[in-house]
């Protein structure tokens, strides 16, 4: 019976070839294999987002009126749905530490070079784009925290001269954070955003099927001093079931980080009320929001806000563009890891500042 | 801790308050640039006509009151500076225990500029003046708080001490509450008296208007003004009024129904009634709040619960001020209704307890299935052909 769907569905979709391609598909297998199951990772994190996200939606209600109260509806009303809200949440976090972890490990491993350019080009984009999810849904429960750090993360884009204005009326829908902003930022967050995150995702994949898995160069130079092979993993079952297993492990931490730290659901924004104290973003929001507040009103007579915002956005295009920019010498090599090293330092002292600044 | 604040509080302030009223003193052309009589373009000599200019006295103190009333009183006069200015401040202050005093003989009894300041003299509604909500007792105090001044005039000194002790003081000095009364909510300020026996209840109707109305309805009410008892204060005091306790309600030694009411006859079993039913609407709201607090702690929402709870506590509030009808109801009716809320509380605090506790066996059934999978998968992975080396 399996034999006849199986050869049904290779006759109309060719799978045999894919199956056949796979079979034959390895992994490199050396003492950094461990970074390669962040990337499958980040992919079981998206899908997860995916699915509790869909579910969420049955019950949310994207106006200033009612989305306190159905998010409120779905924790306490309807079956699981505290699991459900809560599993979406913490993966949305963990979704974001594993793609940076991702990101930081193909950078330090120099799998960024020729020719897989457009794979670290996309994935950076994802990264974003991630990013871009954790803020666009972070007002979607429209609560108090959530309201007044949506209004001081979008009224950072004013700094940006000549379009600033502009730019934070777009985001917000207005002059302020309203009913409209919600609508808006639920519209990014449930079409604009997925849309574009799942073309990224298919391409991102297929360079990363294209190309297969990137050996970093001190590895390769070792295999080739001792004139030896780099041994390599099947990727069917041997990859497989490792990503399976690492994925197991995640889901079991989901369990519990949903169990026994629900995800807060906060009092409703109320949009004439002061900002209450200690108004912050999200955990990796963090390094960004504490940075500007060390930054001086001016430098040089310019606007200090917008400078750090300008060098802010500069490491972010340096970092699209580093296949490009980065040479192929052993010596770019190591600035690349310098840098990388340096701006990872940089976001992990200031978040640290800005978790001391708030701790009770 | 609220008991120890409000009086050091109030007394830092009694303490400090004069130094700054000397200071303003000090020099009075200083002072009077920032004096409201300046800003409204007057000059020294409004106040000290006829005398030379740099060798101004102070007017005689009985002088004072009608020295400012020459313009205060004058409506068309004050209203070129604020036409809704009252101007009546002289014929009260003349009705007043001050006054009276004053216009026969007795000089050290305050005027105008005892309150006011003399130089220096800004708007009440000015923080910075004495007579400011959070000022006035203070500059009463000056006064009345002094027992030097006050035996002298027959008077005691303790009502400024009292009343920082009181639960009206903490509301202003803790709160920050400015419509908490102070010593001219009661007394009036221009015409300030001590209400008689017989208008003290009207005194505090003004704020506690449901407490009034039961009082006056219930048959306490012809008993008081029968023995001439002075109805609110006696059970609640007068300057030392603390915040109204279940435990006041009973007829054992300490409760305020004790002086009147022994242990035995109806009423001191209606008395009884009302005090367990009040003792059992509070620990019902302390259970309720420490059981939904501890399902909030673990991550639950409980948003249902705290509804029931302050419709709880809002039965509570209605069965304490029910008590000044002294009647088994509808004070029984409200407590009773309280009880059951504080109920509906305590179970939606149960229930969402036994909700966590089937979320956490779900999740360990869920634990153990996932690490046999998980175990399952290393012992698969572990009989996987060795890589070639």
């Amino acid at each position: 019976m399996s034999g006849r769907i199986r050869g049904w569905l290779d006759e109309r979709l060719a799978l045999g070839d894919v199956i056949e391609a796979l079979r034959h598909k390895t992994v490199p297998h050396h003492r950094y294999s461990i970074w390669y199951y962040f990337g499958g990772m980040t992919l079981f994190l998206f899908g997860i987002q995916v699915g509790t996200g869909a579910l969420l939606l049955l019950y949310y209600r994207p106006s200033a009126a009612e989305a306190y109260e159905s998010v409120q509806f779905i924790v306490t009303r309807v079956p699981f749905g505290w699991l459900v809200r809560s599993i979406h949440a913490w993966s949305a976090n963990l979704m974001v530490a594993s793609a940076v972890a991702h990101l930081f490990s193909v950078l330090f491993l120099h799998a960024y070079r020729r020719p897989r350019e457009l794979t670290w080009l996309s994935g950076v984009l994802l990264l974003l784009l991630t990013l871009a999810f954790g803020f666009t849904g972070y007002l979607l429960p429209w609560n108090e925290v959530s309201f007044f750090a949506t209004r001081v993360g979008t009224d950072i884009a004013a700094a940006v001269p000549l379009i600033g204005r502009g730019i934070v009326r777009f985001l917000r829908g207005g002059d302020d954070v309203t009913g409209a902003t919600l609508t808006r930022l639920f519209g990014f967050h449930v079409a604009v955003l997925p849309a574009v995150a799942s073309g990224l995702v298919a391409l991102h994949l297929l360079l990363v099927q294209r190309h297969g898995m990137s050996v970093p160069p001190s590895v390769a130079r070792r295999a080739a001093e001792d004139r030896g092979a780099i041994r390599a993993m099947p990727f069917i079952p041997h990859f497989l079931l490792r990503d399976l297993f690492a994925w197991t492990i995640v889901l079991a931490a989901l369990a519990a980080l949903s169990t026994f730290y629900p995800w807060e659901l906060g009092t409703k924004a109320d949009p004439f009320a002061p900002a209450p104290a200690g108004i912050r973003p999200e955990w990796y929001f963090l390094w960004a929001f504490e940075t500007l507040k060390h930054v001086p009103p001016a430098i040089a007579g310019i606007n200090g806000e917008l400078i750090a915002v300008a060098v802010m956005a500069a490491g972010a295009l340096a970092a699209l563009l580093l296949p490009f920019l980065a040479g192929h010498t052993a010596q770019t090599r190591r600035v690349v890891v310098w840098a990388g090293g340096a701006a990872l330092a940089f976001m992990a002292i200031m978040t640290g500042l800005a978790l001391a600044a708030v701790a009770p | 801790m609220r008991s120890l604040w409000t009086p050091g509080a109030a007394l830092i302030v009694l303490a400090l308050w004069p130094a700054r009223v000397s200071a303003q003193g000090a020099d009075p052309a200083a002072a009077f640039t920032g004096d409201v009589h300046a800003s409204a373009g007057l000059t020294c000599t409004a106040c000290h006509a006829a005398q030379a200019p740099g060798s101004y006295t102070a007017p005689p103190r009985p002088a004072i009151a009608p020295l400012c009333a020459t313009c205060h009183s004058d409506a068309a006069y004050m209203q070129r500076f604020d036409p809704q200015v009252r101007v009546d401040q002289f014929l009260q202050y003349q009705t007043s225990a001050h006054g009276r005093r004053m216009t026969a003989g007795e000089t050290r009894v305050a005027t105008c500029t005892d309150c006011h300041g003399a130089h220096g003299v800004t708007r009440v509604r000015d923080a910075r003046s004495p007579v400011a909500p959070l000022n006035v007792t203070t500059t009463c105090a000056r006064c009345h708080g002094d027992p030097a001044r006050m035996e002298p005039l027959g008077r005691d000194a303790a009502p400024p001490a009292d009343w920082a002790a009181s639960v009206h003081a903490a509301a202003l000095l803790e709160r920050g509450d400015t419509s908490a009364p102070t010593c001219a909510a009661c007394h009036g300020s221009h015409g300030a008296t001590p209400p008689g026996i017989t208008s003290v209840a009207n005194v505090c109707a003004q704020c506690h208007l449901r407490e009034a109305e039961l009082f006056r309805a219930s048959p306490k009410k012809d008993i008081f003004d029968a023995i001439g008892q002075a109805e609110c204060l006696v059970c609640h005091n007068n300057h030392r009024i603390e915040p109204p306790a279940d435990h006041w309600v009973g007829v054992q030694e300490g409760a305020v129904c004790a002086p009147c009411h022994d242990a035995s006859g109806d009423s001191a079993r209606t008395i009884g009634a009302m005090r367990e039913a009040l003792d059992r609407l509070a620990g019902g709201v302390a259970a309720a709040d420490a059981s939904l607090a501890r399902a909030e702690r673990a991550g639950m929402l409980v948003d249902e619960g705290r509804l029931a709870l302050r419709a709880a506590r809002e039965q509570q509030v209605q069965a304490r001020v029910l008590v000044h009808t002294f009647a088994a109801e509808p004070f029984g009716a409200a407590a009773a209704d309280g009880a059951a809320a504080a109920r509906r509380a305590l179970d939606a605090g149960e229930a969402a307890s036994r909700e966590l506790q089937v979320r956490r066996t779900g999740l360990g059934v869920t634990t153990l299935l996932i690490v046999a999978f998980l175990i399952t998968l290393w012992v698969k992975i572990r009989r996987l052909p060795e890589l070639p080396s």
